[in-house]
């Protein structure tokens, strides 16, 4: 393969550039989905059509944006958090409750309400070393029982004057949610390699030992990632809530899991320290894309969730194969 | 007996899951006064069946968490083995829990391949195996709960038995007792903790870690989905979304009952006594009467306090935080006499 030795060669000649590294199994992953959709679009009619193309980047962005966030944490080498898909719910909910207050207030508030909740929640794992995962499913436990106290488990709805539909509206054709997904993506990037805060998520998520020892606080960089992950999962919150027009618990139910999956599909590593967000951006896509494809073909949501299933264990096979030779 | 049970009752971490038994016992008999409730052994059977619904997955988080893992993969071969169990049992439950049983056979073994096979995390392996069983579950049983026709075999698993078992349990406490005897009297134990301890010093020691992975993983798989099969035979239906309630109730009873997130520490009695402790606390909770949101709170609390308490880096950051409050101590009279 001479392809990948060229590729090789052009991993050392940009270090640092945002530019995605493709290794052998980022190549091998990126030919297979590559293969999908010139099939896909042979052989199922309505597939490669434009209005397709826009109901495939509206459907990967509240996932993808979630996932961003996510991102950031497995980065951050704190595996990955199991509520985000209940504080996305939170937020939408919050979000239709302030806009009593303005849509200015409305979206800062619901993004530093998720801040908030989120950077707690990775000051106590960074903190003390608390597993994530159990930290993160006891948060969103909490979230629901407060939420379901707080608003009596009702569906909350928007005031009736505000203004928000234009969060769910298309710009030149293209979803509002899903150029929010990308200016994220690229934000999100640009601060993980261009800034020490970044630098620090990576250098912890790499080895948390080596970080403590250069004086990098663990507890601090936990709870800046977490709260990444917050904001993110806020913005998500308040486009959901403002494309639905309500919103209640009941929407949590798939957005934890897609965005994991999101996170892993595009290769982040589970162990921290190596993807970005622009791998998340790709894994989004596919997941979506496939789904679709699925969707045409006459396929049940069993069957989509499914092969998500399939794809996440077979693109972490591929990664953990792609990366043992350079852990020895 | 002392031997057989190889408990320490000297040491602090081999008793505690014991203690918090004892406690959550006693908060059952004392709390319920208060709101002019009242005790009876009715509901200790309650106990023992919610120990029937989930102390198979306790066990089968416990088992994975002695091995320094997380099999995420549970939630969903709990609720697919369920499906599976109703959809296939209809003529005889005995074929319906071996299908689920078979389920949960290849779902443990196609990951716990992969995971010793690459010598990776389960995490990423399992969350993609949830999506996998979840995906499976919903497509065969169309989304739907799905009922079971025979009823009586739900009866029969759950007539009480001296008061306070039923069969369901007592099947439950047997695979317990199997579990617990095959740790004990083999090397199985040991090397599960030592994998869970440190898994390439292990490999060193001459520890097979491979077949004790995949081991552990199948054992995962058919607990959870025998866990699954028996509730949906007692409930004479299937409800193929569950959530993550199981996987949230057997991590809170494997973490009181002493199994250590990072690895190598737990025994089976541990998690039986952890699974009791919670079982009974979520008794307690329901003959108080409490709603729903205050259960979750309850549940909440719980697990972010034991995640808390057995985080690896607790005791150093006290010590820490202990000693600036010393030094703060120490300093301020200097301050105070320079003003």
């Amino acid at each position: 393969m001479s392809e990948s030795g060229s590729v090789l060669t052009e991993r050392d000649a940009w270090p640092r550039l945002g530019i995605p590294r493709m290794s052998l199994s980022g190549a091998t992953i990126v030919g297979i989905f590559a293969l999908i959709v010139i099939i896909g679009s042979v052989t199922t009619t309505g597939f490669a059509t434009v209005e397709n193309l826009k109901a495939i980047l509206q459907s990967s962005a509240f996932v993808g944006i979630i996932a961003v966030g996510m991102t950031v944490i497995m980065l951050s080498g704190n595996v990955f958090s199991m509520s985000l898909g209940t504080t996305a719910a939170v937020t939408a909910i919050t979000f239709l409750w302030a806009l009593e207050f303005g849509i200015a207030a409305a979206i800062v508030l619901t993004i530093l309400f998720g801040l908030g909740i989120c950077a707690v929640q990775g000051w106590i794992v960074g903190w003390l070393g608390a597993n994530p995962i159990i930290v993160t499913i006891a948060a969103g436990v909490l979230q629901a029982g407060v939420t379901q106290k707080v608003s009596g488990g009702t569906t909350i709805y928007p005031p009736p004057d505000a203004s928000y539909s234009w969060l769910a509206n298309r710009v030149g054709g293209i979803p509002f949610p899903f150029i929010v997904f990308v200016a994220l993506t690229i934000v999100v990037d640009a601060v993980l390699r261009g800034t020490s805060f970044g630098r620090a998520i990576y250098a912890v998520g790499e080895n948390k030992r080596a970080a403590r020892a250069a004086a990098i606080s663990i507890a601090a960089v936990a709870a800046g990632a977490f709260a990444v992950a917050g904001a993110c999962t806020g913005i998500a919150g308040a486009l959901i809530g403002a494309t639905n027009g309500n919103a209640s618990l009941f929407i949590e139910s798939t957005y934890t899991f897609d965005a994991i999956a999101a996170v892993l599909v595009g290769g982040t590593a589970v162990t921290g320290g190596r993807g970005s967000a622009g791998r998340t951006l790709f894994g989004a896509i596919v997941i979506a894309t496939i789904s679709s494809l699925l969707l045409l073909r006459g396929y049940s949501t069993g069957i989509q969730i499914f092969v998500k299933g399939l794809i996440v264990v077979a693109v972490v096979v591929l990664v953990q194969l792609g990366s043992r030779g350079r852990d020895r | 007996v002392k031997r057989i049970l190889s408990i320490d009752w000297l040491r602090p971490r081999d008793v505690y899951p014991f203690a918090i038994l004892g406690l959550a016992a006693l908060g059952m008999v004392v709390l319920p006064r208060l709101t002019s409730g009242s005790v009876t052994l009715i509901n200790v059977y309650d106990v023992a069946q919610i120990f029937a619904d989930y102390g198979l997955i306790a066990l089968a988080i416990g088992l994975a968490m002695m091995a320094g893992e997380y099999d995420l993969s549970t939630a969903g071969a709990y609720a697919l083995g369920a499906v599976v169990a109703v959809k296939l049992g209809g003529h005889s439950p005995l074929l319906g829990l071996a299908a689920a049983l078979g389920v949960g056979l290849v779902a443990g073994f196609v990951q716990g391949g992969i995971v010793s096979r690459l010598n990776m995390s389960a995490v990423p392996v399992t969350l993609g195996g949830y999506l996998v069983l979840f995906g499976l579950n919903q497509e065969f049983a169309h989304s739907k709960t799905v009922n079971f026709e025979n009823y009586t075999i739900g009866l029969t698993l759950d007539e009480p038995i001296l008061q306070i078992f039923s069969l369901r349990s007592l099947i439950c406490l047997s695979v317990f007792a199997v579990v617990f005897l095959a740790l004990r009297f083999t090397r199985l134990g040991a090397e599960i903790r030592a994998v869970g301890g440190d898994r390439r010093a292990s490999r060193t020691a001459g520890v097979p870690v491979r077949r004790v992975l995949i081991g552990v993983l199948i054992v995962s798989g058919l607990s959870s989905t025998a866990a699954g099969a028996l509730k949906a035979f007692s409930l004479a239906s299937a409800n193929p979304d569950v959530g993550l309630t199981p996987l949230i109730f057997a991590t809170i009873a494997a973490l009181l009952g002493g199994v250590s997130l990072t690895g190598g520490r737990g025994s089976v009695l541990g998690i039986l006594a952890g699974v009791l402790s919670y079982a009974t606390l979520q008794e307690t909770l329901a003959i108080i009467g409490v709603e729903e949101w205050q259960s979750q709170l309850t549940t909440a609390s719980l697990l972010l306090l034991v995640a808390a308490l057995t985080a690896p880096h607790l005791k150093r950051e006290l010590t820490a935080l202990r000693t600036r409050l010393r030094v703060r101590l120490a300093a301020a009279p200097v301050v105070a006499g320079k003003e």
